[in-house]
């Protein structure tokens, strides 16, 4: 491509593509396309764009930096690290993803889209989202479920946004479109749209206890999975299915070249939607979610590997016959090195979901590496790629500067690959690390803080990656607002003409087989093979798409419904109690402080990690969880039995300065949690709420809450001045956080007899504090 | 990059889709593309069959079960299995090769309170001859056990193995004597213990 304004030459305002309709003479219909959409969303993919790549240099400045939090609790990494993923999934690749599909499904149905005022509506609706989540997450306002963190109102608001107008315009625009078959494309687009509201809806189910916080409906292992099969398909179905819809609608353009395979194009879509979403437990390996759905998870994983790569292939060879042209234009570029990083992680992705392998990956940084190979390769230079193809067209002048985004993507090349290779060297060396044992058969490597220290360099050659990367944006940024300055006064609308769909259209004949001298079946099966069937759905988009709901709902059901329904998965664990008042005060703030971003609540059977943390975590231990807390990244040490392991005293020293216990430690101080007070009103409809949810509190705790909550504090509080700690700490929210860390993990020690002598002490606080009243 | 790959004319008709210009190859599906997807769904029904057949249990715990029994077994098929009593803390103090497994146990639980070298932290100063709750040296297995000062020391039984509890009492007894730099000072009010050699209960 040559840097100059091609607006749309490829069809005139004549083009009638398909000769069935020139011969019947069908009366020809004017439309425009709405590019001023498109220019919004590119425009918003930028801004957001430079945001997400800033915070993510902030926090990992603060891994090495710890103290550039300022002792601010709005700035810590457990409340900003959401912050980033939600920025550049959410805000970066999806107003990317929202530019994409504006542009493209205008021209692939000849159509404008059916309702400016809803793409309006989508364009704001999502830009307050966003601005929603900058807001509430630093904040602490969180459901803790990772991409899934906004809270229940917000996430209405993205119900609305998505399916109400955006999905409703997009479905709209393709009942109304003037182009007979659907393309490859809006294939994607239409798996993108109705499983992420899917996805959406089902792991967002909570019960609200206020406007800011709310517990999901599910517990523990439930939740754990839930919240995978909706994080593993997020992944899937809005950084994959629309980047590959993106990918086979602008590379195509971009490089002048027919597409490589359709037969491909088919097998690779039904594949990849359907195998896709089972593959969600491979994120749960070794954890207390049954051992039957992690193995799904490893089988589905791998045989995702072909249907993933059968994306980048068909990408890669669209441009055989057109290498010469990668060489002198910076948007192949961008797109044959974003889709081999496509083809890099949907390798690497099957990889880590062998058991065996990601027993050493999990909960290190190998996880990070694997991600950001996805999401800066695949998704931001994709991203990238077209925006460089956009601007000149929505513009309509030529590029500023062909020079500048040769620059682009080198700098952001450098980034990348300065990025990965350090973080896995990390992940790999940390994950070694943790294993170790000596010839004793004793851990190697028993101090943890020891394992995060050796990450340091590279860390710090992360932090110059993002630079670079950030470098790249700021360029590009450059490059599209002096492409924008030039724009001409009014920007040109051209017209262009199509027949409306005749009623009375006939299919292709159906192709006979050519076989001789084998049976029936085989001859039928030769004919399907020729997909004239699909060929036939591709005319059809409510039927398509109702076989594209078909295929995620199938596969989401063989899972879930038996996670949900076999008892079996769950054992019961007699003396699991739920949190008490006070407890479950003090986990909403672990939620709030985002603690699971860095601490893991979930030992995984294996001789290196029961000598470190503590018997391996059990299914029933999580059942009064709302939400789960396992986390995926330690970055801090697991912290399923971290009650009773240390002194009240100790936590309230570590909370408010973490390295003066732990020397090397990175955890920043949480020393506000000490000056803030708990509000112990709230604490009646957490407990109410716990309650609704199965919890089974016996009346008077429903309804003496707030006393007993307070009885708990004073207790605590008391025992921090026995141990030469501060007075005065019982109406303190670090009081809430010890209790509930001090009760992590004990239950299974208990034995019935004393589960009933604690009871029986409860019963007796309850009546001397109703004496009291 | 192999030749077949770089020439555009390897290909099979145009099927004659044409989307907003976009044109597609009715080119058939790589051999190989084909024939790794076939394998990894081969595979997949082998791997559900060879792990969730209802026959022969091969799930995760069974290997870690074994894995325990396996490490047990390297660490005290030795020593077997040793009681919190004074000859035995006194004989597994100065034992440099089972020192290190109490080391080893320290390190993991202690050194956030105590200290790397039990100089003291939070909790009191291990190297020094004044000792809270702490008389004898079958005390110290003791402390450890149960916990001790309303939790200030926590107790270990639950989570440590037994000989792992008597091998870190006895590391935690060769500490006394040391002089780790920046000791906590000793505690007030206590009297110094006897060696742990001339204590006796």
């Amino acid at each position: 491509m040559n840097a100059t304004a091609v607006p749309d030459e490829e069809f005139g305002p004549t083009d009638s593509s398909s000769p069935e309709q020139a011969m019947r003479h069908e009366t020809m219909e004017s439309f425009r396309y709405d590019d001023k959409i498109t220019r919004q969303f590119a425009t918003a993919t930028l801004v957001w764009g430079l945001v997400a790549f800033l915070v993510g240099i902030y926090v990992a400045l603060q891994l090495v930096l710890p103290q550039l939090t300022f002792g601010l609790e709005y700035l810590t990494f457990g409340r900003l690290r959401p912050l980033h993923t939600n920025a550049a999934i959410f805000a970066f690749a999806g107003n990317a993803i929202f530019a994409a599909i504006y542009y493209s499904t205008q021209r692939l149905c000849k159509a404008r889209m059916w309702s400016d005022l809803l793409s309006q509506l989508h364009f704001w609706g999502w830009q307050l989202v966003i601005v929603c989540a900058a807001i509430t997450l630093p904040l602490g306002i969180t459901q803790s479920k990772e991409y899934a963190e906004l809270e229940w109102p917000i996430d209405l608001l993205i119900a609305v946004v998505w399916v109400g107008f955006f999905g409703v315009n997009f479905f709209m625009t393709l009942i109304k479109r003037r182009e007979r078959h659907l393309y490859v494309a809006l294939w994607f687009y239409i798996a993108t749209i109705v499983t992420v509201a899917l996805l959406h809806v089902f792991n967002n189910l909570v019960v609200p206890v206020g406007l800011f916080k709310s517990y999901p409906i599910y517990a523990g292992v439930q939740d754990a999975f839930m919240q995978w099969w909706y994080g593993h398909n997020a992944v899937a179905f809005f950084l994959t299915t629309p980047f590959l819809g993106l990918m086979y609608y602008f590379l195509p353009k971009a490089a002048d070249r027919p597409v490589f395979s359709y037969k491909l194009s088919i097998l690779h879509f039904w594949s990849l939607v359907f195998i896709y979403i089972w593959a969600g437990p491979h994120h749960l390996h070794y954890t207390a979610l049954p051992e039957w759905a992690t193995s799904l998870g490893v089988v589905f994983s791998i045989m995702l590997w072909m249907p993933s790569w059968g994306g980048m292939i068909n990408g890669l060879l669209t441009l055989r016959g057109a290498w010469n042209k990668v060489t002198e234009d910076p948007v192949l570029k961008f797109f044959v090195v974003g889709i081999t990083f496509y083809g890099m992680s949907t390798f690497e992705g099957p990889m880590l979901s062998i058991k065996a392998v990601n027993a050493l990956s999990h909960y290190t940084d190998w996880t990070i590496a694997h991600v950001h190979s996805g999401a800066l390769g695949w998704n931001g230079f994709m991203t990238f790629g077209m925006l460089y193809w956009l601007m000149p067209r929505i513009f309509q002048t030529p590029l500023y500067s062909k020079k500048l985004a040769e620059w682009h993507f080198w700098i952001g090349t450098m980034g990348i690959l300065l990025y990965i290779l350090p973080i896995y060297v990390a992940g790999i060396t940390q994950g070694l690390m943790w294993f170790g044992l000596k010839e004793t058969g004793q851990l190697m490597y028993p101090d943890f803080v020891e394992t995060t220290q050796i990450l340091m360099p590279f860390y710090w050659m992360r932090v110059l990656a993002g630079i670079l990367y950030l470098s790249g944006g700021v360029m590009m940024s450059i490059n599209f607002y002096r492409t924008w300055m030039n724009r001409p006064k009014v920007y040109e609308e051209p017209v262009y003409q199509a027949p409306a769909l005749s009623k009375n259209y006939v299919d292709d004949p159906t192709p006979q087989s050519e076989l001789t001298a084998v049976l029936e079946i085989g001859k039928k099966i030769d004919v399907w093979s020729k997909m004239a069937w699909h060929r036939r759905w591709e005319r059809m988009p409510i039927y398509f798409t109702f076989w594209v709901i078909v295929a995620v709902v199938a596969a989401s059901l063989f899972e879930i419904i038996p996670t949900f329904l076999i008892r079996s998965n769950v054992p019961t664990i007699s003396t699991v109690e739920p949190y008490t008042p006070l407890e479950l005060a003090g986990r909403d703030i672990y939620v709030a402080e985002g603690c699971y971003n860095c601490h893991s609540q979930m030992i995984r059977p294996m001789i290196s990690e029961t000598k470190r943390y503590g018997e391996y975590s059990k299914p029933g231990e999580f059942v009064y969880d709302h939400p789960f807390q396992w986390g995926s990244r330690r970055i801090g040490p697991d912290l399923a039995r971290e009650g009773n392991k240390q002194s009240h005293f100790w936590h309230l020293v570590h909370l408010r300065d973490p390295e003066a216990l732990v020397k090397g430690s990175i955890m920043p101080s949480f020393a506000a949690l000490e000056k803030q007070d708990l509000n112990f009103r709230t604490i009646p409809d957490r407990v109410k709420a716990a309650s609704y949810l199965g919890a089974p509190y016996p009346e008077d705790t429903l309804e003496n809450s707030i006393a007993i909550a307070k009885l708990q504090a004073a207790e605590i509080a008391k025992a921090i001045v026995a141990q030469n700690g501060p007075e005065g700490l019982q109406d303190k929210q670090v009081i809430a956080v010890i209790a509930y860390l001090q009760r992590l993990g004990i239950d299974i020690y208990k034995t019935p007899a004393t589960v009933a002598l604690e009871e029986e002490k409860t019963a007796e606080t309850i009546e001397a504090t109703e004496e009291q009243k | 990059m192999s030749e077949e790959l770089l020439t555009p004319n390897a290909d099979n008709e145009l099927t004659g889709h044409n989307y907003d210009g976009i044109q597609e190859y009715d080119n058939p599906l790589p051999g190989w593309w084909k024939m790794l997807f076939i394998g990894s769904i081969v595979y997949g029904v082998l791997y559900m069959v060879y792990y969730h057949n209802g026959q022969v249990d091969r799930s995760m715990l069974v290997e870690y079960q074994q894995a325990v029994a396996a490490n047990l077994r390297l660490q005290f098929s030795e020593i077997g299995e040793l009681n919190p009593d004074r000859e035995t803390l006194l004989t597994y103090m100065d034992d440099v090769k089972w020192s290190a497994v109490g080391e080893s146990v320290f390190i993991t639980h202690c050194v956030s309170c105590h200290g790397s070298n039990g100089e003291g932290k939070i909790g009191p100063n291990l190297t020094d001859d004044k000792w809270k709750n702490v008389k004898t040296i079958e005390d110290i297995a003791k402390v450890v056990s149960e916990g001790a000062g309303n939790n200030a020391m926590p107790a270990w039984k639950t989570r440590l193995h037994p000989n792992e509890l008597v091998l870190v009492s006895a590391y935690v007894a060769s500490l006394r004597g040391t002089n780790p730099g920046a000791a906590k000072s000793p505690i007030t009010g206590e009297k110094p213990i006897p060696p742990w050699d001339e204590s006796q209960n």
